[in-house]
């Protein structure tokens, strides 16, 4: 059989071969979904409907496409196949087609073990989750992190997508959740409820509306923590309402070469419980693409907190911290603002600018995936923070804000880790910095998925 | 109960160097809507402590005095850089400033008192933890909204509920728990006929000076006088002691009534009831 083709065949049967595919009519009459068992007809029928309208072969071809696409991305199903052939039935027209897709449904029950080692600790998760339970893709999971710092955490998450133009889902949690913040030395234990329902209001643009009702205790980490931080010890509890837009048209999660996102958080606790505060908080990020590779990126994060005075309180972990080595660079974790022996203590307002360019790494072949996880850049970051009291006079609140404000500048390697967190070593020089910062000269490393 | 840790006699021994700084804070719970009748009985013991030593401090009540404080239990000082909780950790703390009840004791003498101090805190205190928590009148009528006060709902349910257990499974090992009711009274009675025999018809428990047994008798026996419970049982008993009642009523009178007029004793003020009113408290029984 070989043979046939080891000859180039002639050229005028190569031609006959081309088909115009817009001028072939063809109608899909039927359409059979194979392997369906707990998913419900009616999401499957919403997602294939579309190919009935198709009149000619190309057009069928690309709706199928569209449909199988649209199948797989439901969450029901492992993978999806599709058969084409002639229709055959009674009613049959000349140019029928039937149309097979044949879908394996995920598992019913899942499972995942993992380590991870970070914020000094390192971590132990396992975690469950049952699938397409009620057959539109529904999905509970649990998952259970025990630290070697003695701290618990889980997630109980019940998730509903609803399939619709929008792409709403609905997310709801129980969870409990252990954190440290060794630089201002207190250990925070979370257990909250929380009701998440997010939807794109236009492509890239998607809109988050959360209820979060959360009891917090605060306890010292050690004898030596600041009493600034110990009399915010014991327990609190937050109800809030919180709105967050995200923008986001860029490239690439980690390393952009072009487009702009942005994020704009609100937030108003105070609905229930002994925690009130109005809190706004802003990041932004555009990239321009230069020549050679070159990309310049500008980021600005900045939040305002408002207490509410009536009986409510706040405490430290609602307050804003700066510095870090994926913040400000060139401080250290919260290590700018005010201070009590040695703890950060934060701020009700914060800004942070970074002026960022990337390239490439030399001497590496362009385009290759080990060299676009790479990228050298050089920076400067500044910012301040503070008990900020802005007035309606514009010129005088930049005063305010830019007085005894803090400057670093450095260069370094940035790697991307999964293509949505990143790692950064960097040679970091404080430039403006005040009593009472801890700056930190030299190299620096740093780990995160937010970054300025 | 005292729990000395070797952090604590680090900065017992770091803070010797320094003399009674002027700012002194002691923190603990709302006096009037918040604090417990086993909190309150250490509060007091260690204002009374601090004033037999004319030692200067404010008082700071705070809602979250428990979580603050190292310990986890109530009182705590702040001097300076240190923070310091309960009696026995601050006695020692004291001593390292060269200030101390116990100089003119001797070692035989001292011993008896660690002796009596610890037969205190053994019964008298497990006594009322027992009253606050387990006698469950108590717990429903005075414990629970007390405790739960400056808590919003529901979390206030929630610690309440916490707490209770712990101090449970505390009382469980120490055996306390299994007691009944009859025999926590008939407990308190014993130990307090036992310090009654020591006191004698001496004004203090150790010659005419005040030593941090009085303090601890004082905050204890007081506090059960004059704190209205449900079932007013633990204050007759104390009553019947009139030796005590009268050590009582010297210590409020020399050292809580003094502050008023300006002296170099503390100006820590609490909404103590008087000892003279005590007449007028309902003697059932």
């Amino acid at each position: 059989m070989g043979t046939v083709h080891a000859k180039s065949p002639e050229k005028d049967e190569n031609e006959g071969a081309k088909m115009d595919l817009q001028a072939l009519k063809a109608r899909v009459q039927r359409v059979h979904v194979d392997g369906l068992g707990r998913t419900k007809d009616d999401i499957v029928i919403n997602t294939v409907r579309d190919v009935f309208t198709a009149r000619d072969f190309q057009s069928v071809i690309i709706k199928i496409h569209e449909a199988r696409t649209r199948l797989s991305k439901l969450g029901c199903f492992k993978d999806v196949g599709v058969f084409i052939d002639t229709y055959n039935g009674p009613d049959a027209l000349n140019e029928g087609i039937e149309v097979t897709f044949e879908v394996r449904e995920i598992n019913f029950v899942g499972a995942k073990v993992n380590t991870a080692v970070g914020n000094n600790e390192a971590q132990f998760s396992t975690g469950g989750m049952l699938r397409n339970i009620f057959g539109r893709a529904e999905e509970l999971s649990c998952e259970y992190t025990h630290g070697t710092k003695k701290t618990t955490s889980f997630y109980t998450t019940f998730f509903k997508p609803f399939h619709n133009e929008a792409s709403t889902n609905l997310t709801t949690s129980i969870y409990q959740q252990a954190s440290e913040a060794p630089w201002s030395g207190y250990r925070e234990l979370d257990r909250g409820v929380l009701l998440s329902l997010s939807f794109n209001s236009a492509p890239n643009v998607q809109q988050k509306l959360i209820l979060d009702g959360v009891w917090r205790h605060l306890t010292t980490l050690s004898r030596t923590t600041a009493f600034a931080v110990r009399e915010q010890a014991g327990h609190s509890l937050k109800s809030a309402l919180r709105h967050e837009l995200h923008v986001d048209k860029r490239d690439d999660l980690v390393f952009p070469s072009d487009g702009v996102a942005f994020t704009l958080k609100n937030e108003l606790a105070g609905l229930g419980g002994d925690i009130g505060f109005i809190k706004n908080e802003l990041d932004m990020q555009v990239n321009v693409p230069l020549p050679k590779d070159i990309v310049l990126q500008g980021a600005l994060l900045a939040g305002h907190l408002l207490p509410l005075r009536n009986n409510k309180t706040y405490v430290i972990t609602d307050r804003f911290m700066l510095g870090g080595p994926m913040n400000v660079r060139g401080f250290e974790m919260a290590g700018i603002g005010p201070h009590s022996d040695g703890c950060s203590l934060g701020a009700e307002m914060f800004w942070a600018a970074a002026l960022h360019a990337y390239v490439p790494l030399p001497l590496l072949s362009r385009g290759g995936t080990f060299s676009d996880k790479f990228r050298l850049h050089a920076f400067i970051n500044t910012g301040n923070i503070g008990e900020f009291v802005l007035t309606d006079n514009y010129k005088q609140n930049l005063q305010t804000l830019l007085r005894d404000m803090r400057l670093s500048y450095g260069a370094g390697l940035a790697m991307s880790l999964g293509g949505f967190a990143r790692v950064e070593l960097n040679y970091c020089i404080p430039l403006l910095l005040q009593r009472g910062d801890r700056p930190n000269q030299g190299l620096q490393f740093g780990v995160a998925a937010n970054f300025l | 109960m005292p729990s000395v840790l070797l952090t604590d006699s680090i900065s017992v021994e770091l803070g010797a160097q320094e003399p009674w700084p002027a700012d002194v804070k002691l923190f603990q719970q709302y006096e009037v809507e918040q604090i417990l009748l086993p909190d309150n009985a250490n509060c007091l013991a260690v204002q009374a402590f601090l004033k037999m030593s004319r030692l200067n401090f404010t008082l700071d009540m705070r809602g979250n005095a428990e979580h603050m404080s190292p310990s986890g239990r109530v009182p705590f000082i702040k001097a300076g850089a240190f923070v310091v909780a309960e009696l026995d950790p601050i006695v020692a703390f004291v001593a390292n400033k060269g200030v101390s009840l116990t100089e003119g004791l001797d070692t035989t003498q001292k011993a008896d008192m660690r002796a009596y101090m610890s037969l205190v805190s053994n019964v008298l205190a497990n006594a009322e933890l027992y009253i606050s928590w387990i006698d469950q009148i108590t717990y429903d009528e005075v414990t629970k909204s007390r405790y739960g006060s400056v808590y919003p709902w529901p979390i206030n349910r929630i610690l309440t509920h916490q707490k209770r257990n712990q101090i449970i499974r505390r009382l469980r090992v120490l055996g306390w728990k299994q007691k009944t009711l009859e025999e926590v009274y008939s407990e308190v009675e014993h130990c307090c006929s036992a310090l009654s025999e020591r006191l004698d018809n001496n004004d203090f428990f150790f010659g005419n000076r005040p030593t941090e047994l009085d303090a601890l008798v004082f905050g204890h026996l007081f506090t059960l006088l004059t704190t209205p419970l449900p079932d007013n049982r633990l204050a007759t008993i104390v009553r019947s002691f009139a030796n005590l009642v009268k050590l009582c009523q010297i210590i409020e009178k020399d050292f809580f009534e003094r502050n008023n007029g300006g002296s170099s004793n503390g100006n820590g003020e609490g909404d103590y009831d008087k000892l003279e009113d005590l007449n007028q408290v309902p003697q059932e029984m």
